[in-house]
């Protein structure tokens, strides 16, 4: 603690030959102000010393995680105004009468300067303090910074001034200036530290706590309980009407207004994240990659150019630009309404306690330390919140609307993009030059067309699906045949194409070339392709792909025993049929290609592979369904289509008589 | 690999000559390729117009929400330039809708239609197949018989075989010749068919875009602050922001 008054000067006042009272005073002003100069020299000394040599020291030092802007914050503005100010308060001499003017017009215009300046150091007091406690217990410091100084100098200046003024005859004509200079460090003093409390009590209470459920519990003391209790009862006496509301109409106003702004930007900043994410969708499809070998094809190669150019370069330009200047701020300002928000809600429960405790201050009149702490700080966070959440609503409205002009201002210029070098594509068109709708019409009646032309493809194709061929039948076929055609149509005889092997449960297994009758085209489960047939007496499903409608026709040439249905000539697919051959070529022979047994005696035996020769191809009543034949040297009728004719080369028409 | 039974044993006489077999399948498996193309490219655009619309409808959603925000209530002004983004975005959403119509008549569907040809091609095909493979047993057994000492018997089954022989082979050779024909006629019919599909893409951009520019264009010349370029606006931003985060009651981090 440095003494006011640095030696008692030698000699008694007598010696000085001034008369005793106002010498005196005099003598204590002109030490008082030779007092504000020296300790403001050592002042400015002492603080350049920290922030140069020891901090340099420790920079040198180069230590990890150490928080070099924080031990000394604005040390260097400090520095610089306390230059400024004892440069000028050196320009005058001190014996100079107009010295006192002087020395009060330079503090009155420094004044903001000074409050700046010091508002910030002040208020990183408690910060500064913390670092340097615990870098001291890490022994990275040896010595104090002496930041103290710094604290107290600001607040020393009121004093010094204060005894200069007492020190001068208010006749004295700098005497007004002076104690306006006086009353304004006052002022200067007070709102450093009305400043320093805000600060403190925002960083106490603006932090949303991230509380575990653990840290929760072990905060419930029968204190927390109590003051939790209170607020409770009172908020739910101001619900039932009990007790009237603290009605802060301009503090209701603002918060209205934040919260409604919280919500816009909440939403906007979905919104557009959604708007980006279905973009990215979109960019992700490639249609113009498709290979359909159309390469030369004009208006593809147009359009595959125009959408490579869109994906490379376009596409990705307006992504970036929505992310960067829309997005991305949007996101950093919903950031920022946390902790604003938390604050609100501590004021609110403040308040709570703020009501209780007037209400006490009301009844009893005295209310304790702590309770009076209790309404100072709601007090605090109420003025707080009522000067800066203005600002804060303002700015970030501002923010708000700036994100909303910037998309529209990159809406119109992608336009401008897309249009640019789309429109020079669409030159390229063949049908450009139409107006719009008559293009539309045009192209939309295309494909009206082009939808038949496809049909009758498809119905080319699908054509082939009936052979149009049948395997001749054996014997026991033909007894199934004229079994099936008694009780059902001819449409509804099939033909196996090829073995079929039942594998479920009501499947039937068939035989290549079996005969069925197809009773329904579906099986119960209304699948088409399981169809329901007989065969013998046996009914089941077989797979409809595999049996083709029985026509027979008169195109094979083999004189199958098939009933020839003039019908159903129709239903054949061209072909040219060979013609059919008479059976008595001479190079022709014709065999028995069944066993046949006699049942009269009109009728003769055969032997399948039996040669035979051909008298007559009907019988006596002219019909073609009985041929009389000699075998064996026996002569008789047999059915025509038992009879086989089979060109055999090498054998001459002489050799045939046997 | 005797031991192996072979179900068809392969005839001796070639059935199809290599080179048509090679043709037939070069033509088949552009179609193959060609029916792979075409339903990548329906689903792509399929895909991609509906994200488009769902683009269009988060745009929307944008202007919608704020309209509705208590905001508008309280500043007139901000009630103006919502009101008219509003309009802006639904305006642009009818366009969005008339052409993503536009592409479902002229693109997605017809791709559709061409896509629904080749089921039956493909059956077509399988269907020559299975006839092939008759043949070629038939044609053995034929030739097996024909080998064989030629007694009556023999004859008569020869004989028969031959007659079964005969209306297969008709058949099988109708069916090659048919997809020989038909195969590429409708490979090469894909470059009329999809031209007007191309075009209608381009010109639905077109139209669409020049709107969009028109519409959003009028809305900038509402807004007083002139262009600005992107690294001001970047700017801007930050600075706006680092002011709101020197307030005290928003935490420094």
């Amino acid at each position: 603690m440095e003494p006011i008054y640095c030696t008692v000067l030698p000699g008694s006042p007598d010696e000085l030959g001034v008369p005793p009272e106002a010498d005196k005073t005099k003598h204590k002003q002109s030490l008082a102000i030779e007092e504000l100069l020296s300790t403001e020299r050592g002042y400015l000394n002492m603080i350049q010393l920290c922030a140069v040599d020891i901090r340099n020291r420790l920079k040198q030092k180069q230590l990890p995680d150490f928080d070099l802007e924080g031990l000394f914050a604005n040390i260097d503005d400090v520095i610089d105004v306390s230059s400024k100010l004892l440069y000028q308060l050196e320009l005058m001499d001190t014996e100079n009468p107009q010295y006192l003017q002087a020395l009060s017009d330079t503090f009155l215009s420094m004044r903001s300067e000074l409050e700046n300046t010091y508002k910030e150091y002040c208020a990183s007091y408690s910060n500064i303090l913390i670092l340097e406690a615990r870098y001291r217990e890490r022994e990275e410091l040896d010595k104090a910074i002496q930041e103290t100084i710094t604290i107290q100098r600001i607040a020393r200046y009121q004093l010094l001034l204060q005894t200069i003024l007492k020190n001068t005859e208010p006749s004295h004509p700098a005497y007004r200036s002076l104690q306006a200079t006086v009353d304004s460090t006052v002022a200067l003093n007070s709102n450093i530290n009305e400043y320093k409390r805000l600060k403190e009590v925002a960083d106490k209470y603006n932090k949303p706590e991230n509380l575990t459920l653990m840290d929760k519990i072990y905060r419930i003391n029968t204190h927390s309980i109590a003051k939790k209790t209170a607020r409770l009862s009172q908020m739910l006496k101001h619900e039932a009407g009990f007790l009237p509301k603290t009605e802060d109409k301009e503090f209701d106003a603002l918060e209205e207004y934040f919260l409604a702004l919280e919500r816009g930007v909440a939403d906007l900043q979905d919104n557009v994240s959604t708007f980006v994410k279905h973009f990215e969708e979109f960019l992700s499809r490639r249609p113009h990659e498709c290979e359909l070998d159309i390469e030369t094809e004009v208006a593809f190669r147009n359009y595959k150019e125009l959408s490579a150019i869109l994906h490379k370069h376009i596409y990705p330009k307006y992504m970036h630009r929505l992310k960067s200047l829309v997005l991305q701020p949007l996101c950093s300002l919903q950031e920022l309404f946390a902790c604003p928000q938390n604050m609100i809600r501590k004021r609110l429960h403040k308040l709570l306690d703020f009501e209780k405790i007037e209400e006490k201050r009301r009844e009893t009149g005295s209310i304790t330390y702590e309770e009076q702490e209790a309404a100072n700080t709601y007090q605090a966070i109420n003025t707080l919140l009522l000067t800066e959440m203005p600002k804060f609503n303002g700015m970030a409205t501002q923010l708000l609307i700036r994100a909303m002009e910037t998309f529209i201002f990159i809406q119109r210029d992608f336009a401008a993009d897309v249009n640019h070098i789309a429109s020079g594509y669409l030159q390229h068109l063949p049908h450009n030059k139409l107006p719009d709708y008559t293009f539309w019409s045009w192209a939309e009646g295309m494909f009206l067309k082009e939808a038949k032309s496809l049909q009758q493809i498809s119905q080319t194709f699908e054509a082939e699906l009936n052979p149009h061929f049948i395997l001749p039948l054996t014997p026991s076929s033909q007894r199934r045949l004229s079994e099936l055609t008694k009780r059902y149509k001819s449409e509804q005889i099939y033909q196996a194409s090829s073995d079929i092997k039942g594998g479920r449960d009501m499947d039937l297994s068939l035989s290549r070339g079996e005969l069925v009758a197809v009773i329904q085209e579906m099986d119960t489960k209304g699948d088409k392709r399981r169809w329901l047939v007989e065969a013998g007496g046996n009914r089941g499903y077989v797979p409809a792909s595999r049996i083709n409608p029985y026509h027979p026709t008169g195109q094979t040439a083999s004189p199958s025993p098939a009933i020839v249905d003039e019908a159903s000539k129709r239903h054949s697919v061209v072909v040219v049929s060979p013609a059919i051959e008479s059976p008595v070529l001479p190079s022709l022979q014709v065999f028995a290609a069944y066993d046949f047994s006699a049942r009269s005696i009109h009728e003769v035996s055969l032997r399948a592979g039996e040669l035979v020769t051909v008298l007559e191809h009907h019988d006596r009543q002219g019909n073609p369904q009985w041929t009389l034949v000699e075998v064996q040297g026996q002569k008789g009728y047999v059915p025509s289509n038992y009879l086989m004719v089979v060109p055999v080369p090498g054998i001459s028409a002489s050799s045939r008589k046997t | 690999m005797s031991w192996i039974p072979f179900k068809n044993n392969n005839p001796k006489k070639q059935i199809i000559s290599k080179t048509v077999e090679r043709d037939f399948e070069r033509e088949y498996e552009k179609l193959q390729k060609l029916e792979d193309q075409t339903k990548k490219l329906h689903k792509d655009m399929k895909k991609s117009t509906e994200a488009d619309t769902a683009m269009s409808k988060a745009a929307v959603k944008i202007s919608s929400d704020l309209l509705s925000n208590p905001l508008c209530e309280q500043d007139p002004q901000f009630l103006k330039s919502m009101t008219a983004l509003d309009t802006a975005m639904r305006r642009m959403d009818a366009f969005n809708q008339e052409k993503v119509n536009q592409i479902q008549k002229t693109v997605i569907e017809p791709l559709k239609k061409f896509s629904s040809v080749f089921p039956s091609l493909n059956m077509a095909v399988k269907r020559r197949e299975q006839t092939l493979q008759d043949y070629k047993r038939l044609q053995s057994k034929v030739e097996k018989y024909e080998e064989k000492e030629k007694t009556g018997p023999t004859m008569v089954k020869l004989h028969q075989a031959r007659e079964e022989l005969r209306p297969v082979r008709e058949d099988f050779e109708a069916k090659n010749k048919q997809l020989l024909e038909e195969m590429p006629k409708f490979y090469h019919s894909r470059i009329d068919y999809f031209q007007p599909s191309f075009e209608a893409l381009i010109r639905a951009q077109v139209a669409y875009f020049t709107e969009m520019h028109k519409i959003f264009g009028e809305l900038t010349e509402q807004i007083d602050q002139p262009g600005l370029t992107d690294e001001q606006r970047e700017r801007d931003n930050e600075a706006r922001l680092s002011e709101l985060k020197a307030l005290s009651i928003v935490a420094d981090d």
